[in-house]
């Protein structure tokens, strides 16, 4: 990008009963902050309806998306949250990177860490990549936890609609979800444990362009989160 | 299809290459598309790849390259 001012767009998901803060530049400097140019954070239903643009302050190092959301995640299941950022690519050269904290309220569950997706930008033209990477992938523990999975998935587009297949891999077999998603949707998919006696190993997504996504782990007694982590792209 | 007319220039549209819509509105009309320094527009995240692909039809734009919608979505192999 050749001008001073970079763009990368991120999304999450979040539900009711969650704490959920977001660090929004990771980065550390020994000499001044750094911070963002420019944020505008937006909330959609699952059927991609725009339910609020909510003002931030680009300044903030942390942004509580649980507060924030509050008024307009009552009943609704989960939300997805997009965080528009612009930034000086000279303060960030490597983009700047959004972690979250995640932890349901009362619960005896660990707190949660991870990587908000990144996904429209993160890739500047210098890098040079030249590969669709529009395969992203996750592998599961190979021990058995008493834990329901799913996929989380959210098209952040203006106006495409998105088709993806999700292949969901026992003992090597693939189980195959068609999905699609008009812009702006998002929907939670359960990939079951097991299948015919074995495990979930991996899952992995094809779609025509890149969506936000991230795997889900929920204690199959509490409901609470338990893993929650972005898949991950895969260069041919 | 939505209409174009009313969207902002300023919107960005490739996130990686710094394409805004008002860059692209401009090089179709000017049948000039892709321009000289976006010529990886769509393909590094690949995220804008299908609004992309919506504008450049919209804009009517000869010679455009577009993601291929039928593409192998089947099984991989890791």
């Amino acid at each position: 990008m050749s001008s001073e001012v970079s763009g990368l767009k991120s999304a999450t998901f979040h539900g009711d009963g969650y704490e959920h803060v977001v660090e929004l530049v990771h980065q550390r400097d020994d000499h001044a902050r750094r911070s963002l140019i420019a944020l505008q954070v937006e909330v959609r239903e699952a059927g991609g309806g725009l339910l609020a643009t909510l003002p931030v302050d680009p300044r903030e190092e942390i942004l509580d998306v649980a507060d924030l959301t509050r008024p307009h995640v009552g009943g609704r299941g989960l939300v997805m949250v997009t965080f528009d950022a612009r930034y000086d690519p000279r303060t960030l050269p490597y983009r700047p990177h959004h972690y979250a904290y995640l932890h349901r309220r009362g619960s005896g569950a660990p707190s949660l860490y991870y990587a908000v997706n990144a996904v429209l930008g993160g890739v500047p033209d210098r890098v040079g990549a030249t590969t669709a990477n529009n395969l992203e992938n996750y592998l599961f523990l190979r021990r058995p936890l008493e834990e329901r999975y799913s996929l989380l998935v959210g098209n952040v587009a203006h106006w495409a609609t998105a088709k993806a297949r999700v292949l969901a891999y026992y003992a090597g077999r693939p189980r195959t979800l068609d999905l699609t998603l008009e812009p702006g949707a998002h929907a939670e998919l359960a990939l079951p444990a097991e299948q015919d006696g074995a495990r979930l190993e991996r899952v992995d997504m094809k779609t025509t362009f890149r969506l936000a996504t991230y795997v889900v782990g929920r204690r199959a007694d509490s409901g609470d989160m338990v893993l929650f982590d972005h898949l991950f792209p895969y260069f041919k | 299809m939505a209409d174009l007319d009313a969207v902002d220039d300023a919107l960005l549209l490739c996130y990686c290459t710094g394409l805004t819509v008002g860059e692209l509105r401009e090089s179709c009309r000017l049948d000039r598309w892709p321009p000289a320094d976006k010529t990886q527009s769509g393909r590094l995240c690949t995220g804008c790849m299908g609004d992309l692909t919506h504008c450049l039809r919209a804009l009517g734009a000869s010679g455009a390259r577009e993601p291929d919608e039928d593409a192998d979505l089947g099984e991989s192999r890791l």
